[in-house]
């Protein structure tokens, strides 16, 4: 029993940050009808310059997000403007296809400057835990797990509270209209990308403590987020929280019961057995697709 | 011979000098192929030289992978990151056996090549619903498991410690010839399918699943038959050619076997050869491969190869989508139709006489005619909207029904429903006696529906002549392999073009027609199908008058000779001049049904258009 609330307790925490990673993705995806291929490479970047601030200078992983959030959102908007904006009608394959050209060229960057060998970033709590009962909490998960509650609460309250929020939700659900209604789509494309390359930002600094990580540690990452957000329904936010959670829990309790090695599996069994028996997910909405786009 | 979408010689358009011109380059391009095949055949004989043999053999590999991957993703129109795993799978399949249960790597390949095509007709199951976007993610995951799976069955796989092959037992004299001529024969295998396909009615059935899914299951296309089929097809000699490829590296890892830039090389050589080209994937291969080797040999690899792949990627992508040999043809087209006009844009000159017939016997419909279609209670909600609720309504047979309503009363969700391209929530659809709302789409167009669309759906690479033979009548596993379009076929889609009047623009592409063209093409192609009942979604919307005239002329006339008609239109005096009985539909159901005038007068239909509030005197009520 203590085993099984230990991993679920655990789940829940990294679940949390998952969230707030598949959050930015199904964003863009909502907006865009992209999906970025390329946000595992993002989260990936930001955990690296989380770890080059940390070593270089003693910033606190947790702090760094003050730094790498802004930057993977600046950085996120000239990709935009450079690359992606400029296929945004252009049929989902292809983008799918530039966004993980541009995963990949990440990759490579990485590699070149930190090289292919594994970093994790370890402050002071790093091996510290909180004790409750029979249970045992890494602190780095907890806080990690409440900085990422922190950030997606701020997130819900842009979308929710802002004029930038109201623009973003009418132009994913209907970019015709919100043009017709002086929404410059275009505009708010390009800082919806931002937004959730931003989010990755943050995401990625917090993952820096939670997982030692490589440059190609983002695929692993990309199958987490892809998972979570076939299984929530693809654009929709509270899908991505459900389905982060549930995948979470899921890989908690694959490690206690069936064996660590197995975890990795989890996001792409996911994948098949959702797209075989609920294509749309949990939350998503089946769309019309009589109506044949011109 | 290797175009996008077979284009013969366009006839009527380049005019007789630009077509000796395409002859000659078609000429210059067979002898250009010859040469680049002859070239590779000798290559070993004549040189010794392992690092080209080495090379060669790579990029064989890769076109192999390319040119299968063609089929799904370059005339189905399924994108796929993980072909690279048939790859693996084959060569798993022939370290295993030959390892484990013995005997030579060799036999082995057959059996590779069967693993490979039975695993990738699973995923053709998985993949009857994703589409797009899912269907990538669902590609990545599969080749992910699968690596998942060689490392962690350890018992079985050896794990991440890999499997070690039995090194050749061919003299040394004959260097990599065996692997070397193995795959330049699976290479000419694939090439030889993938030819063979796309001139049958297999590869026209799976360019309509790319152009529009839905609507190829509406003309009769079985398209979750013909998709399973595509995929095993695609991944068949990929898994043998990753038998030999294992073979060749005589060591089987997980890392290397399911890396997903293998899957990058080989998408990579499709997109930028071209895809749907015959010659492109290999073009393509021939390309990558050696870009592989300079990164790993002069830039040291890894990151190198991410940079190199990953940047050339992007780069096609945004600024070479169509691929090298689709746009080298295009600049020759360019070139040689310049200064000539072509035929779009060519006006109806007042009435157009539709050809003579002798005169149609009696009017099929008989005094109390039969019901040929007949919805009882029918349903469908969108989330909480119900856009058809609780539609009862019949189509006698002979007639000519019109549907008519308010924006939004949910005309075309009923069609959907008819068709099959929509389930509904509750209720049933008998048509001629059979209740078929259980039937996918395809068998209901062989029972006899036909329909068009609202904004219209034509195959919009194909010829207008293509999109007439598309449609499929029946559905037979050896239909799969007779000619794309067989010479009955013409001859009767060369009918039915003359009858609307479009027979001057048969090899033209759909998508340089007019909308008042396609209507008319979109027509013909619901006639190929012979349906008993065809359904009109807004005929006579957004076209001239002359031509809505004509359109009138055309169903009376087909009409007459036995087809009975549902149509959904706007227009009022055309519906009220041609169609008997008309049924008002608002809400989601049926209001009224009877004669133009009956209806015309009946108060509850005003009040459907208008609103209740449109007569100044209200009705006092109790």
């Amino acid at each position: 029993m203590t085993e099984f609330l230990q991993a679920l307790i655990l789940g829940l925490l990294i679940g949390g940050v998952y969230a707030l990673l598949a959050a930015g993705l199904t964003l863009i995806f909502g907006v865009m009808n992209v999906i970025n291929i390329a946000h595992g490479a993002f989260l990936i970047l930001a955990a690296f310059l989380t770890w080059t601030l940390w070593d270089a200078a003693g910033v606190d992983p947790l702090a760094a997000i003050v730094v790498t959030a802004p930057v993977m959102f600046a950085f996120g908007w000239l990709l935009y403007v450079t690359t992606v904006g400029r296929i945004r009608k252009a049929p989902p394959a292809s983008t799918v296809l530039l966004t993980f050209g541009l995963a990949l060229v990440i990759e490579g960057l990485m590699g070149l400057i930190w090289g292919n060998t594994s970093h994790s970033v370890r402050p002071s709590y790093f091996n510290q835990s909180f004790n409750i009962g029979e249970l045992f909490l890494p602190k780095a998960q907890v806080y990690g797990g409440i900085v990422a509650l922190v950030v997606l609460s701020g997130l819900y309250l842009v979308l929710t509270r802002t004029w930038l929020g109201r623009a973003i939700r009418a132009s994913a659900v209907n970019p015709q209209g919100a043009e017709l209604v002086g929404v410059n789509v275009g505009a708010v494309a390009a800082m919806t990308f931002a937004i959730g390359v931003g989010s990755a930002g943050a995401g990625g600094a917090i993952a820096s403590v939670l997982y030692p990580f490589l440059p190609g540690s983002h695929y692993q990452w990309i199958a987490r987020l892809l998972g979570i957000i076939v299984l929530g329904g693809m654009g929709s936010l509270p899908g991505a929280a459900v389905g982060a959670l549930a995948l979470g829990v899921a890989e908690t309790m694959t490690v206690t019961y069936i064996g660590p090695e197995w975890a990795t599996a989890v996001p792409y069994v996911f994948v098949f057995v959702v797209l075989l028996l609920r294509p749309q997910g949990l939350l998503g909405t089946r769309l019309r697709e009589d109506v044949a786009k011109a | 011979m290797s175009d996008a979408v077979a284009t013969p010689d366009t006839g009527t358009l380049p005019g007789p000098g630009a077509r000796v011109e395409r002859a000659r380059l078609g000429r210059q391009w067979i002898a250009l192929i010859a040469a680049a095949v002859l070239f590779v055949a000798l290559y070993p004989v004549f040189s010794d030289d392992l690092y080209y043999q080495n090379m060669i053999i790579l990029s064989m590999v890769f076109a192999v992978g390319a040119v299968g991957l063609n089929i799904i993703t370059g005339y189905a129109g399924y994108v796929s990151l993980g072909q690279g795993a048939f790859l693996g799978l084959g060569a798993y399949v022939v370290g295993l056996g030959s390892t484990k249960v013995g005997g030579s790597p060799w036999i082995w390949i057959p059996a590779a090549g069967a693993v490979a095509a039975v695993l990738a007709a699973f995923l053709g199951v998985v993949a009857m619903r994703a589409r797009g976007h899912s269907f990538v993610i669902l590609t990545i995951a599969f080749l992910f498991l699968l690596q998942i799976l060689a490392t962690n069955w350890d018992s079985l796989t050896n794990g991440t410690g890999g499997i070690t092959l039995p090194l050749p037992t061919w003299s040394v004299d004959y260097q990599y010839w065996p692997f070397y001529y193995s795959l330049m024969a699976l290479v000419a295998l694939s090439v030889l399918m993938a030819w063979w396909i796309r001139r049958n009615k297999f590869g026209m059935g799976l360019i309509a699943i790319r152009e529009d899914e839905d609507k190829a299951a509406t003309v009769g296309v079985n398209t979750r038959v013909y998709k399973i089929l595509a995929f095993a097809a695609s991944a068949v000699l990929v898994g043998m050619a990753g038998g030999v490829y294992g073979y060749y590296l005589t060591f089987i890892d997980p890392l290397g076997m399911f890396n997903i830039l293998l899957s990058v090389q080989i998408l990579l050589s499709l997109l930028l050869g071209g895809r749907a080209t015959l010659w492109g994937p290999v073009l393509g291969a021939f390309i990558v491969e050696p870009l592989n080797e300079v990164a790993n040999n002069d830039f040291g690899g890894g990151n190198a190869r991410l940079l190199i792949f990953g940047g050339l990627l992007a780069l096609v992508v945004l600024f070479m989508p169509r691929g090298i040999i689709p746009t080298v043809r295009r600049w020759l087209d360019a070139l040689s139709r310049r200064g000539r006009a072509g035929l779009v844009g060519e006006r109806l000159d007042g009435r157009i006489e539709l050809p003579k017939r002798e005169a149609p016997g009696a009017r099929a419909a008989p005094a109390e005619a039969a019901l040929l279609l007949e919805l009882k209670g029918l349903e469908k909600r969108f989330g909480g909207l119900r856009a058809v609720a609780g539609a009862s309504l019949s189509v006698p047979a002979g007639s000519i029904t019109a549907l008519i309503g308010p924006n939004g009363s949910g005309k075309t969700t009923l069609f959907n429903l008819v068709d099959g391209t929509m389930t509904p929530n509750a209720g049933e659809v008998w048509f001629d006696g059979r209740r078929i709302d259980g039937k996918q789409p395809w068998s209901r167009a062989h029972l006899g529906i036909g329909r068009t669309f609202q904004i219209t759906r034509l195959f919009r690479d194909m010829t207008v002549l293509e999109n007439v033979v598309a449609p499929l009548r029946s559905f037979r596993l050896g239909q799969l392999t007779a000619d794309a379009v067989t010479g009955a076929e013409a001859q009767r889609a060369e009918e039915l073009l003359e009858f609307v009047g479009m027979a001057k623009y048969r090899d033209q592409p759909c998508s340089d027609l007019s909308f008042g063209q396609q209507k008319l093409v979109e027509l013909a192609q619901v006639l190929m199908l012979d349906p008993k009942l065809i359904m009109l979604d807004e005929p006579a919307g957004g076209i001239n008058p002359t031509l809505i005239e004509r359109i009138g002329e055309m169903i009376r006339e087909l009409n007459a000779r036995g087809k009975t008609f549902l149509i959904v239109e706007h227009n009022m005096p055309f519906v009220l001049g041609l169609c008997d009985p008309v049924l008002v539909l608002a809400r989601g159901a049926t209001i009224a049904r009877g004669t133009p005038d009956e209806v015309q007068r009946d108060p509850a239909v005003l009040d459907a258009y208008l609103g209740e509030d449109f007569r100044i005197e209200q009705p006092v009520r109790a």
